[in-house]
């Protein structure tokens, strides 16, 4: 039966070949590229279509499938062998400052199967460079391996990057000293240092700013969305902080020591009050740290995996023990985990021990925390008032933070100019037209910050033809992105060939965004030489590779 | 006996009613494509903790099996917990309830005295210039979409003239001792203008035609002709000889307006960052959660069916030609 088989196949192969060449080479199915609605997201559903035009011109047959994000994300993360190709973003956030989640998570191998490489990206080489930059604790021998890292996928182009946005927030500088808003690096003026240093030029002592978004929560053991971690950022002290360079800087920790690689010892600041008066003690620390690592936190958990032990040493000495060196630890856990005081958990966490509902789920009536701002009351999608901890050690300047709820963005630049709200930072209208607002009114200071997060095209590496480098490389190569850039983002992003945001200065690898060479032109001798060919109008296979996923 | 009856009857078709939405409801939101929970199972989350969320929200069970529990807990006004705030759906819309409740009736009660003065007056004056210049207005303001001329009222009033402020129920930070202390405040008031405004354009048309209709029917009457023939002042024959009765039925159709004037909130109090029940339900479909935008329906229906009853009950009290018996 086998030799059979092989004879019948023999015979196939010397009939193709007498037949000719539209034979040998099968042509590529037609391709589907996933995009959200235009009235959801206009900049990525635009992108799409251009994208889709560039890679018609080579041949390609290639049709949007247009789904909310509902539909598209249980499509890609559950069914992760079924889809071709999808539009996605990575959202900056302070803890990706570090650049570990996003190289090692969206790309190692080990998070293929359920984790976020979603794509099935599978690169050993790759691995090991990721898995050294995460051990190795000095900072410059770090950032060969980060920036190595960026070449083999700039190389291997699992993912089609387009860009990193711009975001756009504004004030009213007739209220607040221009000089003391902070621009954090890729997270923009709008950050917990401005909320400190802002200093009010007359009696409005008020920062009023505004969200689009309800709050959906305020629980320093729940990442409910980004308005909400404003908050909980400012009622909340970590032990470090994400700093205005992207760097981490010393917090509620007062120094901090690597003891080896896997052990480091915080010591803590001894003038820290709970907003309901009570010390906070080394005591505290460690019960936040493993509340967040013991169950009741699970989108928190993540951030303390890395942890084996919390002792405590004297009176305010932490010791945190871990498995494996973590060159991230005090970005991603350290700046990330929440002190919470532990008269006041304790006994919440002990009677959600039996239920079936975990920590996200409660709400306090007042939350109590050691941050810089104090609660105040919150009313139900109106507003959250918090005012100044003037007994902090870093206490802010204003007197109040109010954040309002504004689902109408054209209604939130409006109260920019009429001074119902001081701080805008939240604009979901084009940008272009704030700009053009803050010109006609003259008293409107914006800027705009590249950030840290990106815009991607996402090829599933799994399937055929995106399983072949020199083709993604190709599709990728069809694209020049500053069409993407003007086109789709009205000028308000910047071209990215590399995961690592420009934001991240010292991370950044610009030579892989300044290397990189794009147009049709480029991208049809890219395949031509990797043997795809055009057959009957259509793009096919290199000889011998069979097109197994047709309809 | 002869009034119970048609009370009873009425009650009863109410019930199949809402049932009938309830249903309906339950199933829309399990129909849409996709994972109920997908927007809110993070994707860095265990297989376990997956399951464990759809455990908690019930979602492992048989459609069925949730469709009676679904139904239990209504029966005994439990709405179930939102998938956005982990909180009891019901109390979300008790808290935002009164808001829109403040809203609706205001600008109903606004449109109403408008539209009935109005509505009188341009029957007096049939066939006049003035008929001619208002009632084209009239019908333009009931075709203008509620969002558009919210824009428009704000651009003008808010943007422009600095009149009113742009959004929420109060200026920013501002404390108050009750809820009576917040709303007879000027500070609300001067919130609630611009809202109160739009819907109450929108809504003065349908009081003022028919006021005015009923009145070209009963200045017909013998009555009004015996008055004009007594001298009486046009004031006297509009106001207290017409108008008293015309009025019935601009009356009951009040009731019905309430219904439509809580669609018109979904809109309105989105534009003005009103925080009531319409925004809410906005919110939730477009955050996908289902309970929140199922218990938000479902409360707009319950209020859209209850005016519907009383206004076919007013109707049986009130004017002795209609009889359910």
């Amino acid at each position: 039966m086998k030799t059979l088989f092989k004879l019948a196949s023999t015979s196939l192969v010397g009939m193709a070949l007498l037949a000719g060449p539209t034979w040998a080479q099968d042509q590529i199915r037609t391709i589907h590229l996933l995009s959200r609605p235009q009235a959801a997201q206009p900049a990525e559903f635009q992108a799409v279509q251009l994208i889709a035009q560039e890679w018609r011109k080579l041949g390609l047959d290639v049709e949007v499938d247009v789904m909310p994000w509902e539909q598209m994300s249980s499509a890609v993360w559950y069914d992760r062998d079924k889809w071709d190709v999808t539009a996605w973003q990575m959202t900056g956030r302070p803890e990706r400052s570090d650049p570990d989640e996003i190289i090692y998570n969206l790309f190692h191998s080990s998070t293929a199967e359920s984790g976020y490489n979603f794509i099935g990206y599978s690169n050993p080489e790759y691995d090991a460079v990721v898995e050294k930059q995460r051990v190795t604790i000095d900072p410059a021998e770090r950032q060969k391996l980060v920036r190595q890292a960026q070449e083999i996928l700039a190389k291997d182009q699992p993912n089609m990057m387009l860009v990193h946005p711009e975001q756009a927030f504004a004030f009213d500088k007739n209220i607040w000293e221009e000089d003391s808003v902070v621009n954090q690096s890729g997270i923009g003026i709008r950050n917990t240092w401005t909320w400190l240093s802002l200093a009010p030029k007359t009696d409005q002592k008020d920062i009023i700013v505004n969200s689009s978004d309800n709050v959906i929560a305020v629980n320093p053991l729940y990442i409910s969305g980004v308005t909400d971690s404003f908050i909980t950022e400012l009622l909340y002290d970590r032990l470090f902080r994400v700093g205005p360079d992207g760097l981490p800087t010393e917090w509620a920790a007062e120094t901090f020591e690597w003891r080896d690689d896997k052990t480091i010892a915080v010591t803590i600041r001894s003038d820290m009050m709970w907003h309901d008066g009570k010390p906070v003690t080394a005591e505290d620390v460690k019960f936040s740290y493993e509340t967040t690592t013991g169950g009741e936190a699970p989108m928190y958990a993540p951030f303390g995996q890395s942890i084996s032990s919390v002792e405590i040493e004297g009176d305010n000495v932490v010791v945190f023990t871990l498995t494996n060196p973590s060159a991230s630890f005090i970005t991603s856990s350290l700046a990330k985990i929440n002190l919470i005081p532990k008269h006041v958990w304790e006994p919440i966490l002990a009677d959600l021990a039996t239920k079936e509902e975990n920590a996200e789920s409660y709400q306090e009536e007042m939350p109590i925390g050691s941050g810089p701002y104090k609660f105040d009351r919150w009313l139900t999608n109106e507003e959250i008032v918090l005012s100044a901890n003037s007994g902090h050690f870093n206490a802010p300047q204003a007197e109040r933070w109010i954040l309002r709820l504004v689902p109408n963005a054209e209604a939130a630049l409006g109260m920019l100019r009429s001074g119902e709200i001081n701080f805008l930072t939240d604009f979901a209208g084009d940008p272009q037209v704030l700009i053009d607002a803050a010109e006609a009114d003259g008293d409107i200071e914006v800027v705009s910050t590249v950030d840290i997060g990106f815009r991607y095209v996402a090829f599933n590496n799994r399937r055929a033809p995106f399983d072949d480098p020199a083709f993604r490389s190709a599709l990728s190569s069809a694209v020049d992105r500053r069409l993407i850039v003007k086109a789709a983002f009205k000028g308000f992003a910047v071209a990215s060939n590399s995961v690592v945001s420009p934001a991240l200065e010292f991370w950044h690898d610009k030579a892989v965004v300044e290397n990189f060479k794009a147009g049709p032109d480029i991208a049809k001798s890219m395949l031509d030489e990797a043997g795809y060919t055009i057959v009957d109008g259509r793009l096919a296979y290199p000889e011998g590779v069979k097109e197994t996923l047709g309809e | 006996m002869s009034t119970l009856k048609p009370v009873l009857s009425r009650t009863f078709q109410l019930i199949l009613v809402l049932w009938a939405v309830v249903t309906i409801l339950f199933l829309m939101f399990r129909l849409m494509p996709g994972n109920p929970l997908a927007a809110y199972i993070d994707p860095t989350f265990t297989l376990e903790q997956q399951e464990a969320l759809i455990r908690q929200f019930g979602l492992d069970e048989s459609l069925l099996r949730q469709y009676f529990t679904y139904l239990g807990n209504l029966l005994q006004g439990e709405l179930g917990y939102s998938f956005r705030y982990r909180t009891p759906v019901a109390e979300r819309i008790w808290l935002l309830l009164p808001n829109t409740l403040i809203l609706t009736f205001s600008s109903l009660i606004v449109a109403y005295i408008f539209g009935i003065l109005a509505g009188a007056w341009l029957a007096w004056r049939r066939a006049s210039r003035a008929e001619a210049f208002a009632l084209p207005i009239v019908l333009a303001t009931r075709a203008m979409p509620e969002f558009w001329l919210g824009m428009v009222l704000l651009a003008i009033f808010s943007f422009s003239l600095g009149i009113f402020p742009a959004g929420g129920t109060r200026s920013a930070g501002t404390e108050y001792e009750s809820l009576w202390s917040l709303y007879t405040s000027a500070d609300f008031l001067s919130h609630l203008a611009l809202p109160m405004l739009t819907l109450a354009i929108y809504s003065q048309g349908l009081p003022l035609l028919l006021m005015r209709s009923n009145m070209l029917d009963v200045m017909k009457e013998d009555f009004v002709t015996m008055a004009k023939v007594k001298g009486l002042s046009p004031y006297t024959i509009v106001i207290k000889h017409g108008a008293r009765n015309a009025l019935l039925p601009v009356m009951t159709s009040f009731a019905i307006s309430v219904g439509y004037q809580l669609q018109g909130n979904v809109v309105v109090e989105s534009v003005f960052s009103w925080p009531g029940l319409g925004r809410e339900l906005v919110s939730a479909v477009s955050a996908s959660d289902y309970p929140l935008a199922q218990g938000a329906f479902l409360m707009i229906a319950v209020v859209v069916i209850l005016m519907n009853l009383i206004a076919d009950l007013l109707y049986t009290f009130l004017d002795p030609r209609i009889s359910h018996a």
